[in-house]
């Protein structure tokens, strides 16, 4: 049973068509990269699955239920709910420490808990700068608490947008273990990249272009070759 | 136990961005703080203006004359009953008079019998050359007389009782001499300590201490007329002698309608000027307050919308800044109402020499006024990014 | 391509740049208001106190107070009324704002009818208001009437109008007690044989010894006292500059200064001066301030001028720390687009260049609609107190001026501290 599922999606803007009839089936466990040049949609699509956005035409149907019609408000809470989000430039508030970073994403989803923001930063590393401002973490450090808190909810889709886009090789290195540890967990993860080596650690790999899918790539086959490879 | 975590997590957010972005709150708070104490220092000094200029009108002399309705001079008893019908407070200045006629070298004047200090208090505008002290003359006694600062010239008179008689022609210089240092009679040499200018009546006075009078013609405290000058307004005057003369029925109290008629207006108008301008400074000011909150709320877009796609209601996000708002409003305005109150003491000091009341009540107004200004300022920009889409966190900028 | 630079931020930062703006107007249309009023408000006031009554009083020089305090008699020694209108023409005419000749005198007062065959009265024969062109074609609109704001009239003044004045006179307050006489009533004047009745057109309430006297127009005074042409006194009330020790010094004695003091104190209104030019047009006359009237005149309006200077330099202060405030702010908030030039090789020099060009050129949009919004005020000011318009200064554009460019420049020192310490790399990493 595909978690989500986008039938028929276009979304146009004016007389451009960010998003040209696109159908995508992702399942459960999925690591999916979404890859293109710039200009092919690709921030387009991440903003309909992470449900800020919706198609002008077609549907998205997330863990069974359609969200392509939903209100913004309606919109919110199951994003709240269904989806993790990381991005590029981290997005952390720079007068929080790491922890209440993450106790953050607790408090507006439903109840802080600082003993299980604690758990998740460890889960990622990085217990003992928890009580740590961000200006004092280095760059993979920050991405590493934005993925504890796009985790602390256990949502069922993991979003990145440029994941490793600010970073350099080893902490992409770090990120990606990272991502692979909770793929093997069971968390569905779709990351959108412009890295060919990240697009290529994935389990399956679409390509956009002009908002369409040109390629749709399985690399089931090459999957833990290229993180060996990576690693290597 | 659950919604306590939630209070705590609600404060540690606001209290951590208030304390952590410290020197942006600085010109916040500073932003808010000037413009409690513009607030709240105008207000103090526009209710105060009334009692302190009401004190400098004061300088135009005695606004209420009381005179005897009958025969008698009022006592010293009276005099105190009027005292404390009046209030002492609203006091400014409470000359009694007693005026006798004396004739020096045989021409005759008017002694008044008077409080020299209480006369300074009533006509501050009074030029003495010399000394504000015993004996004063008019200028215009000193002309007729040839008088100088220092000078000793003596009067004579008739004692309180005795029969005052117009020299008579046909008696002998001698005769007339004996008669005047008569037991009815007095005589006595006094010293010009002090020339009076007032460009009005009191020019052809001689003014001395009321004992001195009474000394000199053996009789007990007795006004004729007593000059008061009185914080109040005509219609304030108004009742007080009709409280006055119902109380006090042997007394005539008159209100000088030159003085309360003329000050009521001036007065009014320089009220209006400074509620005008007190207004006009208000808005200016509060509109100020607005902008610099409303450019401090707008550099935080960005974090608004973070919140958003972490899943934040509006709703939360209003709170937190709601929250932000009362506190910066309630620090800066409790900090601007101390500055304020400072601010105007400094202008009641500098300008009227005085201290000044303080409202209390402006302490909550200025508070809450300042607060609903941040809460306001705050939440309306930010409302324009509560309708974009969370979405302008990813890529874009 | 600097200029164009400026240019985009000026149109892109269009909502930016507006507050700013808004901000700066609001500021200085409050300084230029305050300023305006605070320079104009002691003449405002002056005038206003000018209800007090008149400051000025000028006697024969031979007219004693005391025999008027006995009322032992009339003078005998009297002015000109041909001098009166004199006074307009010295140095300081303009700043003589009312005045009224008296004639005083005592007469007979019978009331026909009644057993009440003759008591004697004091009379003033007064101009009530008086009309006059002056020989400069200056318009001259004066009186009595216009002197003593404070009276309470029962009935109606009199006209001012000799002919229409001839059969009326006004009666004080005691005096008509006294005599129970009533608005409408007829009495009767004479003096020396010559008998005149008259109607009593309004009973006036002074509250001081004019309620004691009987009003009428000058020259019917004057033809029951036969005495035409001839005045007792003159009551004038004049603008005056507050008393400072140059003119008690000259109150004492003019010719005690050197020339320049001289010259110093003759041309300024000082009362001292004022008076002294009266001598110099009415013959025999000695004019003398009224201390009451003209010394706390100056006590009010020194307090007056003090408290709209002190109002005026803290609000000022406020919009100004408000204005610089806002500058901080937003400067602040452009960082990033700042640093995006740091990385593209501007030097700190240029960008805060950049950024001060910005800022004057808005500071100096604002500054001119301010200016003149402020002037609105100052009249909105001037109308709503005063009921007069409000000179506008011009040195307050200076004064305006300077203050904005001090507040501009002191608003900008933290943001450019700010910009110079900015690493374009941390700015572009999205921080």
């Amino acid at each position: 049973m595909p978690i989500l599922e986008l039938k028929n999606v276009s979304k146009i803007y004016g007389s451009l068509k960010a998003l040209n009839d696109i159908n995508l089936s992702v399942n459960a466990g999925d690591w999916l990269s979404i890859m293109g040049p710039s200009g092919s949609g690709k921030t387009t699509m991440i903003n309909i699955i992470g449900c800020m956005d919706t198609p002008s035409t077609g549907n998205v149907i997330l863990d069974g239920v359609d969200i392509s019609k939903e209100s913004q408000s309606n919109l919110t809470r199951i994003r709240r709910d269904k989806i993790g989000l990381i991005f590029q430039q981290f997005h952390l508030i720079n007068y929080l420490t790491a922890v209440e970073n993450v106790m953050l994403a607790q408090y507006y989803h439903s109840m802080p808990d600082e003993q299980e923001a604690l758990e998740a930063l460890e889960k990622v590393g990085l217990k003992e700068r928890a009580y740590h401002l961000p200006s004092q973490l280095s760059g993979g450090e920050q991405q590493r608490v934005c993925i504890a808190r796009a985790l602390i909810n256990s949502p069922q889709i993991l979003l990145g947008d440029e994941p490793t886009g600010n970073l350099d090789e080893e902490n992409e290195k770090v990120v990606v273990d990272i991502f692979r540890r909770l793929h093997s967990e069971g968390v569905t993860i779709i990351i959108v990249t412009h890295d060919p080596e990240v697009g290529d650690v994935a389990q399956r790999k679409i390509i956009l272009e002009h908002g369409r899918v040109i390629q749709d790539i399985d690399q089931r086959a090459t999957f833990g070759e290229a993180l060996k490879l990576k690693g290597a | 136990m659950a919604n306590n975590n939630k209070r705590k997590m609600y404060l540690r957010l606001i209290t951590r961005s208030l304390i952590r972005r410290a020197s942006r709150l600085i010109t916040a708070v500073l932003a808010i703080a000037i413009g409690a104490t513009i607030l709240s220092g105008l207000v103090t000094i526009y209710y105060d203006i009334p009692e302190q200029l009401g004190r400098e009108f004061r300088s135009y002399g005695a606004n209420l004359i009381i005179m005897p309705s009958g025969e008698n001079g009022i006592n010293e008893n009276d005099i105190n009953r009027v005292k404390n019908l009046i209030g002492r407070e609203k006091i400014v200045g409470f000359a009694p008079y007693r005026y006798q006629t004396i004739k020096i070298n045989e021409q005759p004047f008017l002694l008044a019998g008077t409080d020299l200090e209480q006369v300074k208090n009533n006509s501050p505008f009074w030029y003495i050359e010399g000394d504000w002290q015993n004996v004063m003359i008019g200028r215009e006694v000193a002309e007729v007389l040839n008088l100088n600062l220092g000078d000793d010239f003596k009067i004579q008179g008739v004692k309180f009782g005795g029969q005052a008689e117009a020299s008579n022609q046909n008696y002998s210089a001698e005769e007339n001499k004996t008669r005047d240092f008569g037991s009815q009679y007095f005589s006595e040499k006094l010293n010009v300590k002090g020339i009076i200018t007032t460009g009005g009546a009191e020019e052809g006075f001689i003014f001395a201490d009321m004992k001195i009078l009474n000394d000199l013609i053996e009789d007990n405290f007795k006004a004729d007329v007593i000059e008061c000058s009185i914080i109040a307004n005509a219609s304030e005057l108004e009742n007080l002698t009709q409280q006055i003369s119902k109380a006090m029925p042997n007394l005539e109290p008159r209100a000088v309608r030159r003085l309360t008629q003329s000050q009521d207006i001036v007065l009014g108008k320089l009220e209006a000027l400074v509620l005008l301008v007190t207004v006009i400074v208000l808005i200016i000011t509060m509109i100020s307050v607005y902008t610099t909150m409303t450019a401090m709320v707008a550099e935080r877009k960005k974090e608004i919308a973070l919140k958003k796609a972490l899943g934040a209601e509006n709703r939360l996000v209003m709170s937190e800044l709601l929250g932000e708002g009362i506190l910066l409003g309630f620090v800066g305005g409790a900090l601007g109402v101390f500055l304020g109150y400072e601010f105007a003491l400094r202008v009641s000091l500098n300008v009227f020499g005085r201290g000044i009341n303080f409202q209390w009540a402006l302490i909550p107004v200025t508070i809450i006024v300042f607060i609903a200004i941040t809460v306001i300022a705050s939440i309306m920009p930010v409302r324009k990014v509560m309708e974009i889409h969370p979405a302008i966190i990813l890529k874009g900028e | 391509m600097f200029s164009r630079m400026i240019l985009k931020t000026l149109i892109k930062q269009k909502s930016k740049m507006l507050m700013i703006a808004f901000t700066i107007i609001l500021g200085v249309s409050l300084s230029t208001a305050m300023l305006n009023v605070m320079l104009g408000v002691g003449d405002k006031v002056n005038r206003e106190l000018k209800i007090y009554g008149a400051n000025i009083n000028v006697k024969h020089k031979d007219a004693a107070i005391i025999s008027e305090l006995y009322g032992l008699g009339v003078n005998d020694k009297f002015l000109y009324e041909d001098d009166i209108l004199k006074l307009k023409t010295i140095f300081w005419g303009f700043n003589i704002l009312d005045f009224a000749p008296i004639l005083e005198g005592r007469v007979i007062l019978s009331i026909p009818g009644t057993n009440n065959t003759g008591s004697e009265v004091f009379i003033n024969g007064t101009w009530i208001t008086k009309h006059a062109v002056l020989s400069t074609g200056e318009d001259l609109n004066t009186g009595l009437k216009n002197l003593r704001t404070w009276w309470d009239i029962q009935g109606e003044w009199l006209d001012g109008n000799d002919e229409n004045d001839k059969n009326f006179v006004m009666a004080g307050k005691s005096l008509a007690e006294k005599f129970n006489i009533h608005v409408g009533d007829a009495i009767r004047l004479s003096k020396n044989g010559v008998i005149k009745n008259f109607v009593i057109k309004g009973i006036f309430n002074d509250g001081g010894n004019a309620d004691e006297i009987i009003l009428t127009d000058l020259t019917v005074a004057q033809e029951l006292l036969n005495l035409s042409g001839k005045i007792s006194s003159i009551e004038i009330s004049a603008l005056t500059t507050p008393d400072n020790d140059l003119a008690r010094k000259a109150a004492q004695n003019p010719s005690s200064l050197s020339p320049d003091e001289y010259e110093t104190w003759y041309c300024t209104a000082y009362v001292s001066a004022i008076c002294h030019q009266i001598q110099e047009v009415i013959r025999d006359g000695v004019a003398r301030a009224v201390r009451q009237v003209a010394e706390s005149e100056g006590t009010i309006l020194n307090k007056t001028t003090l408290l709209m200077i002190l109002i005026t330099i803290l609000s000022s202060i406020g919009s100004a720390l408000a204005i610089s405030n806002l500058i901080t702010a937003s400067v602040i908030e452009r960082s990033q687009e700042l640093g995006l030039l740091k990385a593209l090789g501007a030097f700190n020099y240029q960008i805060i260049f950049l950024v001060l060009s910005e800022i004057i050129l808005t500071g100096l949009f604002g500054g001119v609609i301010g200016y003149f919004l402020g002037i609105g005020f100052a009249q909105i000011i001037g109308q709503t107190i005063f009921s007069a318009y409000i000179e506008i200064s011009h040195i307050v554009i200076l004064i305006t001026g300077a203050i904005l460019f001090l507040v501009i420049i002191t608003g900008s020192i933290p943001a450019i501290r700010y910009l110079m310490a900015l690493k374009p790399t941390e700015v572009l990493h999205g921080k």
